[in-house]
Parts: structure tokens; sequence; C-alpha cells
């Protein structure tokens, strides 16, 4: 521990130093005085002993100096210094300083708040048990409730039981219901009940992520191990903060659900949000007790109700690829021995084809990372272009600063500083400048960082990610504006350094000197354009997307279109029951008689809200799938009016069509031509598991499922007489104002069912809007950058125009008294412009074609290499390098030559 | 009389062995006594002593406190520590290696 006992002397000298000094001097004042008195004693006058002692003792001052560097704190006062002159040299040109840390604070904050949002997304570890030996089945890339044999990504809960016991390379298995489910509960003793979100977890869930409660208790297997037997609820921290304000009796209270009542067991840490990424349940409820959360869903002991997603723990000293072959084996013994399973021929090739992948899962699960990972790192990109062009811009200030104290610098080495000392001096004084506007960029990208966060949202609720400030966002600031200082300080702290000295001193001001025809600062500024072309480009390309993007035909009418959501499971409905089918006839009846409403109509789904999709089959149809996959709708008899949807042949359905009638389908043109491909499909007949025999009755237009961008989908649409289920979009076609039909709306739906809960009250417009969140995001924040990178470069071709005409003025001048007319030294300065300008564009195309093709999967209606878009993005950089050139051109056309030859 | 500069180097190990003979004295004293004890061949050049003994305090080979000397003056005294004791060693024997080789060279020819 030497070295740790030198650490704490040595700063001992550092906190008291000034007693040290003395001490010092204390010491070499008696050294003195006892030598000059040893010499008296020999003979000496006082006098000259006086002299002789201290030419015996050497410099005192150097002395001095060598016994306080000893102490090795030389650097940190160096710094001190260094930084006290940075700060001055900072005030002494606010103008400069001001654009750099305005620069500075906007390329660090957006980098910042970028960053923010895919640490949350894409980097953060779940906060359980050793993340890192946690393992997903499959990919997670389906979700919700299939039957689909032979499935890798959803799973049975009959399959989790047999895969939890069997396997011998976990700790533990967990499952969780493969959807966060929006249902309307009440506290018990509560009239009113309230949106809740529940997640079905298996009991081994949270013992198996090592979570405890913080307080009660977390689920236990013994809580799922019978159908219907555990009514109990773990609740989240922010739920408990939300709906009972941390009331400490909250493990007496109980939560009524439909018609079940659950009691709280235990509070989840406050940092615990699952395992989902983007999503923060309110409760968790054991899958035992699924039938009384989701009426609908009843998988507890059936084998083929895949709707689980399966995670493990690795048991200590397994890995992966054992791990992965112990599942695989068991997936294909457990399938097989299913009674009942499905083992056709065909089913059987494709079982002994698939393989189940085991996924890291440290980071959770997230299907907002699936659709944002890819604009986020391309704005990350962009980003740091626009930090790069910041950069650019900095380093040409400070270079037109440090060529204007070229005297100073030369001045100062020439009294005996060193270069080292001197680069070191001006790389602190570029830190401090970083420094500062880090801070500034601190504080921008906290705010920056929610904007974003309500702009990935999309909807009227922020996500739940965490864009706080962290430590590591912190660090991945301080690199960057580390990275940044020296980026920028350390072309012009060489440049400043290496002046030839005498020549530098002989020369007075004015004249032109190395700086004014310094190539360097050409080159940044032509780098800046080439950058700029790149993200002006690239914008352009996203905004072209988004244009065409929006003038896609959805196939309905997505003006004038209310949509909200009612849920009548939750006020004690049945499915399958003509109550249920009488409650939504009745309800669409007296909001149909409004006189503001010209149609309305229930239906399962409306347009991006997910699918209900598997396959029918037509008699005669043999194609290379015998079965075809078809997207269903359940909906009201004025659904297709509700919706704008055209009816093409046949008819819609009416009044005849009941629940004792024969079944009948409207279908859409691709499912009409693709699989009635000769003559009409009107009254020909198909099948779809149950339902043996579905009449067609209608064609209609073709209309987007789930996005904009997606091809032509076969859809089939039953009438909800027929099919009763529970139907949670009502659509409303209404003409006048919004919120005044909405209120009208909501008052009518419960004149007819007083309790019935009303829900994501929004417009279809809304819904589509937000299907191209992603899309309309980056445009907005890839156009936002790419002006903020011309504005940037604008200032770039400014300033350093602007100093090259000042050290010119002197040679403008004797242009001018030897004749030279104004317009020439206009067009002088503005041709050494456009020279810049296209050197930078020559560079910029190539690079933005070959960007391009990295994005151009995000392109809709696109190719990547886009004329129009090359084409004015040129243009506009052209244009804005002429206007930001003019200024100082123009100032060169002024100069007096008098005025200017006398300045020399 | 004829005075030689201390070799480079060295001057720790005279200090260290000053003070591991005499126990505790002050800077001048350390510098008298290594003239007195050299016969005045060595000669300090005596304000070099103080960055030495500087380093040595930070290196924690001596430690000082304040004392009074003989004609009442505050003066720093300096003394060994038993990291000192060891640096000492290692001093003497490196010195001794080196003088040691360096015989041998001269004697030889």
């Amino acid at each position: 521990m030497d070295w740790l006992n030198e650490i704490r002397r040595r700063l001992w000298m550092l906190i008291r130093h000034r007693q040290f000094n003395m001490d010092l001097e204390d010491e070499m004042r008696l050294h003195l005085e006892l030598k000059a008195q040893e010499l008296v004693r020999a003979g000496l006058t006082p006098e000259d002993a006086r002299y002789a002692a201290l030419r015996r003792f050497g410099n005192t001052t150097l002395l001095k100096e060598k016994s306080h560097m000893a102490w090795g704190w030389e650097w940190l006062e160096h710094l001190v210094q260094d930084m006290n002159y940075g700060v001055r040299a900072m005030l002494r040109s606010p103008g400069i300083t001001i654009v750099a840390l305005l620069s500075l604070a906007l390329g660090i904050g957006a980098n910042t708040a970028i960053f923010n949002l895919i640490d949350a997304l894409m980097l953060r570890a779940l906060p359980v048990k050793e993340p890192g030996r946690l393992l997903l089945f499959g990919d997670a890339s389906d979700c919700c409730i299939s039957d689909y044999f032979p499935n890798q990504v959803l799973y049975s809960y009959p399959f989790y039981r047999e895969m939890q016991q069997k396997n011998q390379v976990f700790s533990q298995v967990a499952a969780v219901f493969s959807m966060m489910n929006r249902v309307h509960g009440s506290l018990e003793g509560r009239s009113e009940t309230e949106p809740m979100n529940v997640q079905l977890v298996s009991g081994t869930y949270f013992p198996m992520l090592g979570v405890q409660a913080v307080a009660g208790r977390v689920l236990t297997d013994d809580d799922d191990r019978m159908r219907d037997g555990n009514p109990v609820a773990v609740v989240s921290y922010s739920w408990w903060t939300r709906g009972l304000a941390r009331d400490s009796s909250v493990l007496n209270k109980k939560l009524k659900i439909g018609a079940a009542v659950f009691s709280i067991v235990g509070v989840a840490p406050k940092e615990f949000f699952g395992t989902k990424v983007g999503e923060s349940p309110d409760i968790w409820i054991p899958l035992s007790m699924q039938k009384e959360v989701l009426p609908s869903v009843d998988g507890y002991n059936d084998n083929f109700s895949e709707s689980l997603y399966l995670m493990g723990r690795l048991k200590p000293g397994m890995n992966t690829a054992l791990a992965a072959a112990n599942v695989n084996l068991l997936f294909q013994q457990i399938l097989r021995g299913f009674p009942g399973a499905p083992l056709s021929q065909e089913n059987m090739e494709k079982l002994a084809k698939t393989r189940v992948e085991l996924t890291p899962m440290a980071t959770g699960l997230s299907e907002l990372r699936r659709q944002f990972s890819e604009p986020l790192k391309i704005l990350m990109i962009v980003v740091g272009f626009v930090l790069m062009i910041a950069c650019a811009n900095i380093a040409n200030l400070l270079l037109a600063r440090s060529a204007a104290r070229g005297r100073e610098l030369a001045v100062r080495q020439a009294l005996g500083a060193g270069r080292r000392r001197l680069i070191r001096q001006l790389l602190t004084e570029s830190l401090v400048l970083a420094f500062a506007g880090g801070v500034l960029g601190v504080a921008l990208a906290a705010g920056a960082s929610r904007l974003l966060l309500r702009m990935v949202s999309g909807g009227p609720e922020a996500l739940p990610l965490d864009v706080s400030m962290n430590i590591r966002l912190l660090l991945f600031t301080l690199g960057v504006t580390v990275v940044t200082g020296v980026l920028f300080g350390t072309i012009p702290a060489l440049c400043a350094t290496s002046l030839q000295l005498a020549g530098s001193l002989k020369e007075g001001r004015g004249t032109v000197t190395a700086g004014a025809r310094n190539p360097l600062a050409k080159a940044l500024v032509v780098s800046q354009i080439a950058f700029s072309l790149v993200l002006l480009v690239g914008a352009g390309l996203f905004l072209h997307s988004l244009m065409n993007l929006m003038n896609v035909d959805t196939g309905f009418n997505r003006e004038h279109v209310l949509r909200l959501q009612t849920d009548a499971s939750s006020v004690g409905y049945k499915e399958d029951n003509v109550h249920l089918t009488r409650l939504y006839a009745e309800i669409e009846e007296a909001v149909s008689a409004l006189p503001s409403v010209r149609a309305a109509s229930y239906s399962l789904f409306t347009y991006n809200e997910g699918s209900w999709n598997n396959p029918v089959s037509v008699k005669g149809y043999v194609s290379a799938d015998s079965h075809r996959d078809v997207h269903h709708n359940v909906v009201g008899t004025d659904y297709f009016a509700t919706m704008g949807i055209p009816l093409l042949e046949g008819r819609g359905f009416g009044p005849q069509d009941t629940a004792d009638s024969p079944r009948v389908a409207v279908i859409d043109e691709t499912m009409a031509h693709t699989m009635f491909p000769k003559g009409s499909p009107i009254g020909r007949h198909y099948s779809r598991g149950g339902d043996r025999d579905i009449e067609v009755i209608g064609v209609v237009k073709d209309v987007k499922v789930n996005s904009l961008q997606e091809d032509p989908q076969p859809i089939d649409y039953y009438p909800y007489a027929q099919h009763s289920r529970y139907l949670n979009d009502f659509e409303v076609r209404y003409s006048g104002n919004l919120d005044a039909v909405a209120d009208a709306v909501r008052q009518r739906i419960h004149e007819v069912s007083p309790y019935l809960p009303i829900s994501n009250v929004t417009t279809l417009d809304e819904q589509v809007e937000r299907s191209i969140g992603n899309q309309r995001l980056v445009a907005q924040l890839s156009t936002f950058f790419g002006l903020l990178a011309v504005f940037l470069s604008c200032i770039g071709i400014y300033g350093v125009m602007s100093y090259v005409v000042t050290r010119r003025t002197n040679e403008i001048g004797i242009r001018m008294a030897l004749g030279a007319p104004r317009s020439t030294m206009l067009w002088m300065v503005l041709r050494e412009i456009l020279i810049l300008a296209t050197s930078g564009l020559l560079i910029g195309v190539p690079a933005a074609l070959a960007g391009d093709r990295l994005v151009s999967n995000m392109l809709f209606g696109l190719k990547p290499i886009d004329p129009v878009t090359l084409v004015s993005a040129t243009i506009v950089l052209l244009m804005v390098a002429a206007i930001a050139g003019y200024l100082p051109a123009r100032r060169a056309s002024r100069v007096d030559p008098m005025f200017a030859l006398r300045c020399e | 009389m004829h005075r030689d500069e201390i070799p480079p180097g060295t001057l720790y190990l005279l200090i260290l062995k000053t003070l591991a003979r005499a126990g505790e004295m002050h800077g001048y004293e350390i510098a008298d006594s290594i003239q007195r004890t050299s016969d005045h061949v060595l000669q300090v050049e005596e304000g070099s002593l103080y960055p030495a003994l500087q380093r040595m305090l930070i290196k924690g080979w001596v430690k000082a406190k304040w004392g009074t000397t003989a004609g009442s003056r505050r003066a720093r005294y300096y003394q060994l520590t038993a990291s000192g004791r060891k640096q000492l060693e290692t001093e003497l024997s490196q010195f001794e290696r080196v003088i040691g080789a360096i015989t041998r060279v001269i004697q030889t020819a």
C-alpha cells in the first residue's frame, strides 16, 4: 500500500500547499543564516558572508520551484491556469463563443437525446437478477393466439408445463401471455371502473426473474396450479402510487375484474416493468386465472391454444448451445406426445424441420424495438453528421481566432514557452468550450428526450420508457464532448503553434499571412457542404417517401370517422349470447339516430389493430397452397357504409342475415381474384375451421389491414349476428364537430348501457397517421437536422469568407487602387465560394448515393436514386452558399482603397 | 582545497546514510555533516538538498517534525522511516555493485 500512502501525502501537500511553501522558505532562510554565521566565524564580514552563503546555496527561486514540482501537482496548476485563460478567451470574443456554444449544444444535445432513446429501447438490461442468463424460446416475432402447428414462437400452457418439468438445462422456465391486456376493473368498494393493463404470467415468472416484492409477496408456482383456483394479483409500484397513493393497507384490498374478485398479494419493485420494453403492466395475474380476466380466452388445459412466450434461466455452467439441444429434443417429443396432435404426413414433415431458436433476452422483449431500431440508428447517424459539421464550424472559428492570435503565440514561443505547452493550452481552451457546450447539450437533451419520446409514442399517452438522465448517458455525453473538443481543437492548435516565428513577429497586422490562404479552413468548409448534402438528400428522400405513404389509397375513407372502444365483457356480457348481439345492435341504432351521424357500426378491427387470420379452403380451388391465410373481420350491418368501403358486386349484410340463416360472408377483391379466379364469386361457397360452409354474398374494395406499405390482402367479413363474440371497436361516420359528436355518442351509449366502459376515443384518420409514426418521425427529424446542418454550414461559409476578406483588405485595396472595378472584387470572392461549394457537392453526391442505398428499405414508392431529391438538394445548397458568401463579397467590393492602404 | 561535486544519483544515498548515523537532523546539519564526514571533499550544492528532501518526504523515506535548534531557532528535523532504512540498504548495495564494477574495470587496465 506504499503508493496509496504516497497519494495520501501528495494530496495532503496539495491541500496544505501554502503551509508547505512557507515551511520550505523558513527552512531555506535558516540554512542561509546558519551558513552566514559560520562564515563570519571564519572571518568574513557579515555582508560578504551573506553573499557567499547565497552563492553556495544556489538559485533559491529555482530550488523552490523544483521542490514544488516534487509534489507532482504541476499539471493541475497548469490546467487551472489554462482553464482560466480559456474562459477569458471565450469571453473576449462573445460572438464566436455564442455561435460555437449553440452549435455544440445542439449537436451534443441531439446526440444525447437520440442515444438516450436507443439506450432505453435497445441497450438497457432488464432490472432483474443476472439478465444475461435469461433465454427466450423463439424470437417473439408473432403474438396473440394461434393454432398453427408446429409453432416455435408461441406455446400452449400444457406445453409450458411439460417443458418446465422435463428440461435439464434451465433452473426455471416461465411463461408470459404474449400480449398485455387492457381490461376494466375496480377496487372493491368503488363503483367506477378504471382501465388497467393486465399481464398474465405463470407462477414461475417472478421467481425465475429473481424479482422480490417490495410489499407482500410475488406470485409463486402454487398460485398457478389449479384452473380458476387462485384469484390473486401483484400490482405494479406505479399503480400502487397512482391508484392507492401508496396506501400501506394495499395487501388487504381486492380488485374486481369482470365477475372475479382478486386479492392483491404484493407490490412489485419500482424499477420492474415486466419483460417487455415499452409496456408497463399495472397488475400481474397467474395464467390459471386467464378465463376470469379474458373471458374469450381459455387455454389453460388446451394443448394447441398457443398464446405464450416461454423464457428460461440457464442453470449454472450451462450454455446456450447445450440448452438449445435439450429444448429441441423436448419440443419434438412434447408436441408428438399430445393426444390429438394433428400428425398428418405434411405436419410431421413440418415438425421435423422446425427448430426452436433460443434468443438472449437480457434487454427484454420489444415490438417497439423492431419498429424503431432502424429509424433510431439512422437518426443517430444523422445527428452524428450534424455534430461533425458543428465541429468543423468551431474548428474554423478557432482557426480564424488562433491565426489572429498568431502574434501572441509567436511572442510566447519567443519568450521560451514550449510548443507542447502551447498546444496543451490551446487544447484546454477547446475542451473548456466543449465542456460548456456539453453542459448546455445535456440540459437540452433532457427536454429533447421527452419530446422525442412523445413523437415515438404517437398516441396521447407517452410510452412508459425511462428517458431521464442517468450515469450511462452522462458518460456517453462526456465521451462525445471530449472527442468533439479534441476534434475541433487539435488542428487549429497544431497550425497555430507551427508558425514561422521570425516572420510572424516581423509582420504587422492586416497583411496576408498563412491564415488567409489556409487550405485547411477551406477543406473544412468543403466537408461541411458535403455532409450537408448527404443530410439534405436523406431528408428529401424521407419526406418524399412520407408523402407517398400519405397518398396511399387505404381503400376506406379515413375522413370523418370517429372510433372508440367499449368493453362489454367487464359489465357481465357473455359471448355466444343473444344479449351481446342485441347490445351492439341497440347501440348502433341509438347512435345512428343522432342527426350528425350518417352511419355507425361495431367491428372486430378497423385498421392497424392486429388481425385474426387463418386458412380457408374453397372447393375446387387448387394452388401451391391448398389453403390460404385470410384476414377475418366481424362487422355490423352498416360497416361498409361507415368506413366508406365501396361495394363492387352483390350485396352487403342485412336484416335477413341472422343467427339461424345460412352463414354468409363479404369478401374483398384480392380474395375474389385469387380464390375465385373464374366467374363471379357471388353464390360460391368456402369453409373455414368450424364454419364448414360459408356463402359469398358480396365483394368489396381492398383495404389496408395493418400498414400502408402492405400488398393487397385477402379479407373476408362476417356479420356479427352470425358470430356472437366480443367486438371492441365502434365506428361512427359523422358530419360537423368531432368533440360534439363524441360527447353525443358517448351519451347515447350510456343511455343504452349505463356502465359500459368507453375508452380510446380517436378518429380513423388518427389511426392511419399513427401507423406511419416512425416514417413521420424520421422525415421530421431528418428534415430538422438537415436544415440545421445547412444553417451551420452557412455560418461556416460566412465565417471563413469574412475572415478571408478581412485578411485580404489590403490586397483588395491595392487592386482597386490599380483600377479593378467593384464588380470584379464581388465576383472574385463569390467565385471562391462557388468553387468551395462545388467541390463540396462533388464529394457529397457520390456519398449521398452510397448512403441512400443503406436506407432504401425504409423508403416507400421511391427508387433509392431519386433524381428530383438530388437535384433540389444540390440547388438549395448552392443558393445557400451564395447567400452566405454574398455579405462578405459585398464587403470586399465596398472596400475603400485609401482606407485599406492606410491600414498597413 | 580541491572540492568535488558529488556523483549524480548519490545524493539520496548520502542523505539517507547521514540520517541513519545521526538519527535526527535539520537541513543545514545534513549538508554540514556530509561535508565534514567527507573531509570537505564532497561538495553538496547546498540548495539542491531541499528538493531532494521534499521528494524523499513524498516517497515516505523520511519524516519531518519541527523543533528548535541549540540557538533556539525553529527548524525542521528529518528522521529516517522504516521504508527509508530499506531504501538505504537498496541504494547501498546498488552503489557497491556499481563501484565494484567500476573498480574492476579500472584495475584491469
